[in-house]
């Protein structure tokens, strides 16, 4: 993976940084496009009808955690909620739901903003690669998008790099000892999507600083738990050319709910989620234009309840401050889905109580 | 707010969904009292007296001492153990158990049939009666005339034998196990089906036959006796050696007998349809509640397929509440 500054070729000098949209972000009184603040995700709702407040993420204190590991405890989650006074612009309604197919053994649909998705999970049964014995579970995923998924109607896509990123966020989760000699599927559609574009990494040849910045990134995650995913893999995935975009956390949390659906036993709901950095700002759960001018994104997956990440995805340009900063909003933000697609999953469960 | 109970897919209208809703309302009521704080998702923590020494069931983890649930569900605590039950949970088998499953693959001295569990059941040849009846030594000639007992998506019955290495196991050593024809397979949820005295049942009336699987699978079909299969067998067959799979051998008269009736037909569909509507609305399937429902299509003269409409499907409800409710009182 060895990338250093002097000896790249010319050839891989990335392209000037043309098309890129950058005098808008520059201001300091940029407003979103949706009217949210910059620390406010699209917010969650158990149905259309209700509109829960507690979702807006609160700004953290950035003095917590520079120098010194980093407290384990978030302090009170509620309370400290922004000025985030909506105008009269509605914001984004989520929507999470079990039970969307019969025919599958668990399935779920997630509606975050305009990204909708339906994840059915079949299982555990056999398959005909399962065949060999093995003591522990395997997990299939498959990420597939509709044709009529982006503005662009194309191809609709079997999306193989995130069917492996799903992969690895869920199975640090799941209890693989469970159904051994079996296999568990996991069927991905993405109905329509709010932003999955690509874009290089910035600077090939500041590579060595951005690891070096991803090993601070990850001494303060020392504190934490990180399971299941080896150091490499961590920094590897600065590699991925395409952008962790607006989809892929909630096909993640979405995945996780019907996985609680088939009954299929887990250490914890997985909740994930995403936020963007503009020089100065960070953005969480970034939609499609703010996307494209982003400086740098991060996706983090965790267990909310274990305090553990399952996965942590970074790409772009990142100064540690702002890295530190970053993933604590994620956190935070993921705490709070958790907390959402719990109290779905327990309004299905006294729904099916007969 | 439109509550929307899972699997009801059926175009309601205002009036039906209130009068379904009161229904399943009054069932609730009278079911046993659930707790709603026994209701757990996962990694919800279990409240637990740490006093006593806690026994950690199925479906619970350790977390930092403290008993956390791995699966949503509902919590149950027997003495000392704590664990947790699903809600829907897949057919779990246990020894002696009827199934119906459908032959997925012809192996070597055995069948695999799909019975809606992880994994395929093996039904082994020598776990089979022969054609002929005799017991003796499988050579490998019946190996060879396997097909002519069963064929790839065949239906079969079968009693659950057991958990070898590679599988579960089942047999069909009786004359009321083995393949099933002149019927319909109905799948339901496997949680619907308990365990009971007896899984097959045969009403006279009708003149049908009814399996109900304890996997979910059911069998309605016409009512076969199980036993001049043997005899005649024995009689038909003049060569034993290597016989061809499908030609059975049956002669136009024996067609015309095996023909079945177009009441017997229409009984076995009502009697399916009956199936889907408790199935649809998640009522627990046994004998007596499928009686009740034929027997109300039958008095109310409805057609068949009416019975899958909304309409029938609330009065089951409201039906079905009623019969409960009465129970209850005469207790």
């Amino acid at each position: 993976m060895a990338d250093k500054g002097g000896a790249t070729p010319a050839t891989y000098s990335p392209s000037p940084t043309t098309g890129r949209k950058k005098p808008p972000l520059l201001k300091e009184d940029w407003i979103r496009p949706d009217g949210r603040g910059f620390h406010q995700c699209r917010p969650a709702l158990l149905d259309m009808h209700r509109f829960l407040s507690d979702s807006k993420c609160s700004r953290i204190d950035g003095a917590l955690l520079i120098g010194g590991s980093a407290k384990r405890h978030l302090g009170p989650v509620s309370t400290r909620i922004t000025s985030g006074v909506h105008g009269s612009v509605q914001p984004d309604i989520d929507f999470f739901r079990t039970g969307a197919v019969n025919a599958a053994s668990g399935s779920a649909y997630a509606e975050i903003g305009n990204t909708k998705v339906i994840v059915s999970v079949f299982g555990p049964r056999e398959s005909k690669k399962a065949m060999i014995y093995s003591d522990i579970g395997r997990l299939n995923c498959n990420v597939s998008f509709t044709t009529f998924a982006t503005p662009v109607r194309g191809q609709g896509s079997d999306h193989k790099e995130y069917s492996t990123m799903l992969h690895k966020a869920l199975e640090g989760a799941i209890i693989l000892e469970t159904f051994p000699k079996t296999t568990v599927d996991v069927f991905a559609l993405v109905l329509e999507s709010s932003g999955s574009h690509t874009s290089r990494c910035l600077g090939f040849g500041k590579r060595s600083q951005l690891e070096i910045m991803l090993c601070e990134a990850l001494l303060l995650i020392d504190s934490m738990f990180l399971c299941n995913v080896p150091l490499q893999e961590v920094i590897a995935s600065d590699n991925i050319s395409e952008c962790v975009s607006g989809d892929l956390p909630v096909v993640i949390s979405c995945a996780s709910l019907a996985l609680a659906d088939a009954g299929i036993m887990m250490y914890d709901l997985v909740a994930s989620v995403s936020v963007s950095c503009f020089s100065k700002n960070l953005v969480i759960d970034p939609i499609l234009e703010e996307e494209n001018c982003q400086d740098g994104s991060l996706m983090i997956t965790c267990m909310p309840s274990r305090y553990e990440i399952t996965q942590l995805t970074v790409t772009g340009e990142w100064s540690t401050p702002k890295i530190n900063e970053g993933m604590q909003l994620c956190l935070d933000a993921c705490a709070k889905l958790a907390k959402i697609m719990r109290s779905c999953l327990k309004e299905a469960a006294s729904d099916s109580q007969e | 707010m439109e509550k929307e109970i899972r699997g009801i897919q059926l175009p309601l209208s205002q009036t039906q969904k209130v009068r379904l809703k009161k229904a399943l309302e009054l069932l609730q009521s009278l079911s046993l009292k659930v707790n709603v704080d026994a209701s757990v998702v996962v990694a919800d923590t279990i409240t637990v007296d740490h006093e006593d020494g806690v026994l950690k069931g199925h479906g619970t983890a350790d977390l930092n001492g403290e008993v956390v649930a791995t699966i949503c569900g509902v919590v149950e605590r027997v003495n000392k153990l704590v664990y947790v039950r699903a809600l829907r949970s897949r057919y779990k088998p246990e020894v002696g158990d009827i199934v119906i499953g459908r032959v997925v693959e012809v192996a070597q001295k055995r069948w695999r049939l799909e019975i809606n569990y992880c994994q395929d059941a093996v039904l082994m040849l020598s776990s089979m009666n022969m054609p002929d009846g005799v017991q003796r030594r499988r050579t490998a000639v019946d190996e060879l005339n396997m097909r002519c007992i069963f064929e790839e998506n065949d239906v079969v019955c079968a009693e659950v034998r057991g958990f070898q290495h590679d599988g579960l196991h089942l047999q069909a050593r009786s004359r009321k196990y083995g393949k099933l024809t002149r019927g319909q397979l109905l799948t339901v949820s496997p949680y619907l089906v308990k365990r009971q005295k007896q899984h097959f049942h045969h009403l006279e009336e009708f003149g049908i036959d009814l399996i109900l699987g304890c996997n979910g699978f059911i069998w309605v079909g016409e009512h076969i006796e199980a036993t001049d299969d043997m005899v005649e067998d024995q009689v038909n067959q003049s060569d034993p050696q290597v016989l061809l799979p499908g030609k059975n051998s049956v002669s136009l008269e024996e067609q015309e007998k095996s023909y079945t009736t177009l009441e017997t037909r229409k009984y076995i569909c009502r009697a399916a349809n009956a199936i889907r509507v408790l199935s649809t609305l998640g009522f627990n399937i046994t004998l007596e509640i499928i009686k009740g429902i034929i027997d109300l299509s039958l008095s109310m003269n409805l057609d068949i397929h009416d019975m899958l409409g909304s309409e029938f499907c609330v009065l089951v409800a409201e039906k079905e509440a009623e019969r409960r409710s009465s129970n209850k009182k005469k207790r």
